[in-house]
Order: C-alpha cells, then structure tokens, then sequence
C-alpha cells in the first residue's frame, strides 16, 4: 500500500521534471546559443569575464564565493555551526554511560602510522586553503581534509584525542573573525564583504584582496567544527 | 539515442532524486532513510552543477600556463553546490546524531516501531 | 545589515562564554534580541518612505547579493526580535538542565535565520536563511532528550530535509531559466519563458518551503514537534519558524511571479487547512498538541487571506500573523510553568489552575480570547480585516468560505472556552497532592515576559492604529512587483 502510494508520487514528480524540460533546455549551455555576447543578463558570463579584475583571484569561484556571494558563504557557514552546535547539544546527555566504554587500544603500527600522518594531512589541508584562491578548493575544502586528518587521530590511536574545549575555542574564533572582517568592510567602505585589501598582481599567493584570509579563516572553521563533529559521534567527547 | 546525449545529466540527476525519494518513503529503517536523504541531496547538486555546463567548457580558473582561449563554464552553480553540500553534510550529522539517540531510548531503529506519539 | 551581523557576531562568542560561565550566556539572546529590537525601531520611519537597499561587496545589484530592508522587511524582524527578546526572558528561568550555553546559542541562531529571511532579496540566500532556521529548530526540539522530543525531532528532520531539497531543486530551475538569482531580476524576466516551465518551478519551491510552513498535506510534523518540544522553543516555533516559511512562500509568489497567478487551489488548500485543523484540536486531551493543531488551524486562515491576493486581503494576513505570533507565544510560555507544576499535559490536570496560578491564567485567558478574536483584544482586528477584504468582492464563493471561516472561528471558540473554564471554574483533580493545590506563581523571569505580551495584545487591540498605520505599506512591498523591481534595480 505505501509501496504503491509512493511509486505513484514518483511518477507524478518524474513526469513533472520531465516536460519542465521539454523545449529550449534549461542551462547555461542553452543560453549560450540564445543570447548574444551581454554581460549585463546574467551571471555566469559576467563574473567569468570580469572577476580577475574586481577582485584580483584567478579562481573565479572564489571571487564568487568570497565576494559575489559572501553572504551565503557566512550562512553556510553558520549552517555547519548550527549542525554542529546542536549534534553536541543532542548527545550531551547521553555522554556519560557511552564514555565508560573500553576500546582497545590500536597496535603500535597503526599508532606510529597515524601520529606520522597527523601533520602531513594537516599540512596539505592547509595547502589548500591558503591557495584556495589561485587553485581549485578553499576554504571548506581545507578544513574538511583537516577533519580527516582528526577522524584518522580519533580511529587509529585509540586514547590520544585533542582537546575538545581548544577545539570549539578556535571554531568560535574564527567565525567570529569571519563576521568582523565582514563588519570592517562595512566600516571602511560602506557595505559588507567589500574587499578592502589591496588586490596585488594575480597568480600571486598574497593577492586577491581578502580573498585568502577569509579562506583561512573558513578553513581553521570548518576544520575543527568537523573534526568535533566526528568526536561527538564517536563518543569521545 | 544520440538525442539523449544533451540529456544524460539530467536523467542521472533526477534519477538519483527519484530513487533517493523511494527509499524515504519507502524503507523502515532510520539509517536507510538518512541515505535516502543523501542520496536526493547528491542528485540535487548534481542537477545544480549540471545547469552551468557549457560544451566543451573549461574549470573556471586562470592560469598562466593556459591562454584564455577555451570558454568557461558557469562559476556560480559551482558555489551554490558548495554551500548546498556543506548544508546536505549538516543535515545528515545532526539526523545521525538523533538516530544514536533514538536507538539509546528505543533500542531498535524500526521507524514502525518508534511510534509512541500517537494522535 | 547589523540586524544580522550583530547577533550572528554574538551567537559565535556564546560557546567561548559558555566555557568561562554558563550563567552569562542565558543573558546573551536577550541583549541580541533586544538590539535588534531597538535597531527596528529606528529604522522604521526611514524605510516606510523609501526602501533601503543594502548591498555587499560593493556592486550594485542585482550582481551582488543585496538586503531589502523595506516596510515588510523591517516589520516582520521586529516581530521577531521583540518575541524572540521576551521568549528569551522567559527561557532565562526556563531552561535549566542540559547544555544551556548551547540552547541559547542554538536559539539565537534561529532568530538570525528568521531575520535573514526576512531581510533578504536574493533567492539563494533565502534559502541558506531558511536552512539556519531549520537546522537549529530541528535540535532544539529534541533538547530536552527525551522519548517523544527526540522521535518528534526525528520525523520533523527528514520531512523538512526533504523540503529542502525541493527548495534546491527549484532554485536549479530558476538558474537555468534566467541565469541569474536576485529575486528583482527574476521578476523581470518572469514572462520571457513558458508559463509550464514556470509553474513546475514555482511548484518545487512552494511545497518546498510549505514543508515548514506547515500548510495542508505537508503538515504532519508540526502536532509532534511543538508539543515535545520544551515550552519556550513550542512558543518560538508557532510564533516565527512556520511564519517565516509562509513569509518565504508568499515572497516567492508575490514578488517573482506575480499576484494574479494565484490560484483558487491556495484559497481552498487555506480553508481545509484550517478547518483539519481546528477540528483536530477540538478532540484533543494533551494541552500542547490542541495548541500545535491550532496553529496549523491559524496558519491555513492566513494562506486563505493571502490567496486572496488583494491589498486588503495581504493586510488582513499580516496582521493575523502578528496577532497569532503574539497570541501563541503568550499561550505556550503561560501553559510551560503550568506543565511543570504539574508534571503532566493533560487538560484535566489544569483544572483549577485559576487558583494557583493566577496571572498565568489571566493571561492565557486573554491569549485565548484574542486567538479566537474576541473585540477588546488584536484578534478581533486582525479576523475583521480578513473577512471584510474576502467580503469585498462580493463573489458567491467567497462568501460560502467566509462562512466556513466563521465556522472554524466557531470550533475554535469552543475548545478555548472548555480550558478557560476548565483553568477557572473547576476544581483541581481528586488525589492531587496539597503542596501542589497551594498558590504557587511562576517566577518573575517568566511572568515578566508573559503579562508584556499580553499588555501589548490588549493595547494593539484597543489602538489597532498603530498598527495598520505600517500595514498598508508593508502589504504593498510584497504585493507590488513592478515597485519592487523599481527599487532595487532601479529600472
């Protein structure tokens, strides 16, 4: 009966998206063909053509997320905060008889393996942050291979976990940091996320305005907010 | 079916969406139905990025090496997926961390079973 | 722009608070919300003239995404800020156990998403408000850890995570047809595609935010989750989440596509809405659900006041959710001490809590009195406003649903009144306790909060001036397309 209820709304939803593209295809790859070179009708022409020099990044998906679109950039990652916030919230209460768990502890192989890995993984994360700008990843990118780089801490050496109250001070930190660079701008030249650093010459790693440190910032960010996200859930906290 | 070529993305995007959807509605086990929303939050994105592809388009990214000869794909479907992943990953965290905590109170993940909120 | 940035700024800090002292972040939503509520204030004679266009990163819309703090804009975040402001007195004593640094930031959290929606003027961004809004109200249902808030907040979580990837999937549609995300620009496109292509798109993004807003067939989340919920968080939810998810529906369909595609289907989907609603809380025992179906009741009057798509008709839409947000807030804060004295939900067990409790009683009276609309009180206004403009037409149907309405205003009436004489005139059950028969108020931290909003429901409702004075203006900045595009992209 439920079977049959939701094979239904499947099909309802399947031939409603299907004749939505019926006709002139929905897509940058359509309008192409439709529109005459405008930069002024929409927005993928426009930033690809202009971004190097508005905002001095050559990856323009950076420009886009940084400056085009910041503001759904600090939702997101106010989004991740919520997530995060509220995971930790939910399993508060539960803590106590899950921590009376004994886990094996890890062989010395894997052990030394991992606290071998630990700052290499880091290092690449923060690789890509910093160059999140000239190169493709970011921000997000960066901090989620930094989560790994706890998730493998957490898995592999059993007993050694960081410190969760370090953790979320430096999550708070840099959202905090986020907002203000935000608030600066708006100080300095009158409206949020205005790019106030000097834009340097492109394919430079100090270029792009405040491209790269809102990068960083996002990185250190989603980088430890992961990395409690995978502590809570694996009760070490 | 070479008419079908302009449409493969959407058929996979949507395809996944569609199977996404069956299992929520259809499967009785939470962990089954988290998937489920994973699943429909990859074939939106994969709808999202799809919609900024241009033929024979490159990554939206200058570098030296390369003159600007070829056309860019879109840039923004690009950072809209992003912060669209980012959201789908927060939504599953927090479903997982409250099926940990219906399992501790129920001790099974049987949604048929987790009916205690009746009318 | 600091209508958002300054509690968001705050709600980070709250976590490093919470490590120094756990007793300073209850006082943090407070001071936020109170700012913002301050801030309001001061913005709302400028911006009823003109609306104010805030953009970042410095490029003029619509390539950049811009803020439209107009009449609307800033009326709603001042509802918000002034509910959030005194909800959060109240959870000052309220909320005691758990992770309280997190409640609060969670919290606050919420009400940034509800402002941001409020305030903003581009589709995506919407959304990612949206989903701030939603994510936090999924944890804090479940706060309190136990059986029903933790199901509830289960069931709540995957219905909405599945609205929310209609939203995006809507939002794909929309990119892909007009190549750009600012709602102005949008609307100023809106007839260059085929009305099919639009339909299907709009279609994904209605039901997609009628997930939270809680509208006929997409409602079955909402009796759960606002009575598990702790009391203060039932009241936040019926006061703003679902108000926001209309606000989302009713931008989307107001301003980008235009008021006379509104169908005869929103009337009727209004008007099942309330009645489902309406009778489902007449047979209802626990307190807290009744309240949750009366909502669902309240929201489906609205959606048929909006449906009617006239001045007078938006009017009378936003003036009832400034009546129900009030009303229902006032209703779960004063119900929330009375639950915990008790110990239990059922209606029976607030039998003679006249007695013991007095002010809470009072005020729940006038809550309920002015949900119901009685004269003295804002309900009366806001259902007089929306029954003349579905009256002004004068067309037959309209007519026949006007009379459904009063009939669901009618149900309403009777089960209010069953509590109101149950709290008053009844005497308290065989085999309470006498500790628990004595006089034993609520504490101050929770009164304060709850004899404010009912002072202001009182006021508003003997002086309604004060409050249409904004509404017209505010109505029009969500009904007039072409002004709208006029301001922000100034064609």
């Amino acid at each position: 009966m439920r079977r049959a209820l939701s094979l239904i709304v499947l099909l309802v939803l399947a031939v409603g998206l299907a004749s939505a593209l019926r006709g002139p295809s929905v897509g940058a790859e359509a309008r192409r063909a439709s529109l005459i070179d405008d930069d002024e009708v929409n927005f993928g022409r426009r930033y690809n053509s202009r971004a190097v020099e508005e905002t001095g990044a050559s990856n323009v998906v950076a420009s886009v997320l940084v400056t085009y679109r910041g503001l759904d950039t600090l939702g997101e990652v106010t989004v991740l905060f919520v997530a995060a916030t509220g995971l930790a919230a939910l399993l508060h209460t539960g803590r106590r008889r899950r921590s009376e768990r004994e886990a094996t502890p890890a062989s010395l192989i894997v052990f030394t393996g991992c606290r071998f890995l630990f700052p290499l993984i880091l290092l690449f994360g923060a690789y890509i942050f910093a160059h999140g700008h000239l190169t493709p990843g970011g921000g997000f990118q960066g901090g989620a291979i930094i989560a790994s780089g706890f998730l493998l801490i957490y898995l592999g050496c059993r007993g050694r976990q960081p410190e969760s109250k370090r953790l979320s001070a430096v999550e708070s930190l840099a959202g905090l940091a986020f907002v203000l660079i935000g608030l600066i701008g708006l100080a300095v030249g009158g409206s949020f996320l205005l790019n106030f650093l000097p834009e340097g010459s492109p394919y430079a790693l100090l270029s792009a305005g405040i491209i790269p440190v809102v990068y960083v910032f996002i990185g250190f960010k989603v980088g430890s907010e992961l990395g409690g996200i995978v502590g809570d859930l694996s009760g070490a906290r | 079916m070479s008419f079908l070529a302009g449409y493969v993305q959407y058929i996979g995007s949507f395809g996944l969406v569609l199977i996404g959807l069956y299992i929520v509605l259809v499967k009785t086990n939470l962990i089954k139905v988290i998937l489920g929303i994973n699943l429909i939050d990859t074939g939106v994105n994969l709808f999202l990025v799809s919609v900024g592809y241009i033929r024979m388009g490159t990554a939206p990214i200058f570098s030296q090496a390369e003159a600007a000869g070829r056309e860019m794909v879109d840039p923004v479907p690009q950072a809209l997926v992003l912060t669209a992943i980012v959201i789908g990953v927060s939504v599953v965290a927090l479903a997982l961390s409250v099926a940990i905590r219906l399992y501790e109170h129920y001790g099974t993940l049987n949604l048929c079973k987790i009916r205690e909120l009746k009318w | 722009m600091l209508l958002i940035a300054a509690p968001l700024g705050l709600a980070f800090i709250t976590p490093l608070l919470g490590l120094l002292s756990e007793r300073l972040t209850r006082y943090v939503p407070a001071a936020a919300m109170a700012f913002n509520f301050t801030l309001g204030l001061l913005l709302l004679p400028r911006v009823l003239r003109e609306p104010w266009i805030v953009e970042t990163a410095g490029l003029r819309p619509p390539f950049s995404i811009h803020l439209v703090a107009g009449p609307l804009g800033v009326g709603l975040s001042l509802l918000i800020a002034l509910v959030g402001l005194l909800v959060s007195i109240y959870a000052i004593g309220y909320v005691r156990e758990g992770p309280v640094a997190k409640y609060h930031t969670l919290y606050l959290l919420l009400l940034v998403g509800a402002t941001g929606m409020v305030l903003s003027a581009d589709l995506f961004n919407l959304f990612v408000f949206f989903e701030i809004l939603c994510i936090s109200s999924y944890a804090l249902v479940g706060y309190r850890g136990d059986r029903a808030g933790i199901e509830s907040s289960a069931k709540y979580l995957v219905q909405g995570a599945i609205g929310s990837s209609l939203i995006l999937l809507g939002i794909g549609f929309v990119y892909g047809l007009f190549g750009t995300l600012s709602m102005a620009d949008i609307a100023r496109n809106v007839d260059s595609v085929t009305p099919m292509k639009v339909f299907i798109s709009m279609a994904f993004l209605i039901t997609g935010f009628g997930v939270e807003a809680a509208v006929l067939p997409l409602n079955a989340w909402l009796p759960d989750a606002h009575s598990s919920a702790p009391s203060s968080i039932s009241a936040i939810l019926s006061g703003i989440a679902i108000k926001a998810g209309l606000y989302a529906v009713a931008r989307v369909v107001f301003t980008i596509y235009g008021a006379d595609t509104m169908p005869m289907l929103v009337l009727l989907v209004g008007i099942l809405t309330l009645l489902v609603g309406e009778m489902s809380a007449f047979s209802q025992n626990n307190i807290k659900r009744l309240l949750a179906y009366s909502s669902i009741g309240q929201i489906g009057l609205i959606v048929f006041a909006l449906g009617l798509a006239s001045a007078s008709g938006v009017q009378g839409a936003l003036f009832l959710v400034v009546s129900h947000a009030l009303a229902k807030a006032l209703l779960f804060l004063s119900v929330g001490y009375m639950i915990y004295r008790t110990g239990s939900m059922e209606i029976s067990s607030l039998y003679g809590m006249g007695r013991r409790m007095p002010v809470s009683s009072l005020c729940f009276t006038i809550g309920a009195f002015s949900l119901v609309g009685l004269p003295p009180f804002i309900g009366f206004a806001a259902k007089f406003t929306v029954i003349r403009a579905a009256l002004a037409g004068a067309a037959p149907l309209l007519t026949a649903l006007v009379a459904i309405v009063l009939l669901g205003t009618v149900v309403e009436g009777a089960y209010f009144f069953r509590i109101v004489q149950g709290l008053h005139f009844r005497p308290p059950p065989e085999g309470a306790a006498p500790e628990q028969t004595d006089q034993y108020e609520a504490p101050v931290s929770a009164l304060v909060p709850i004899c404010l909003l009912a002072a202001i429901i009182v006021a508003v409702g003997l002086y309604p001036g004060v409050l249409t004075k904004y509404l017209g203006p505010a109505a029009m900045d969500l009904l007039d397309k072409a002004a709208y595009i006029h301001h922000v992209l100034g064609v």
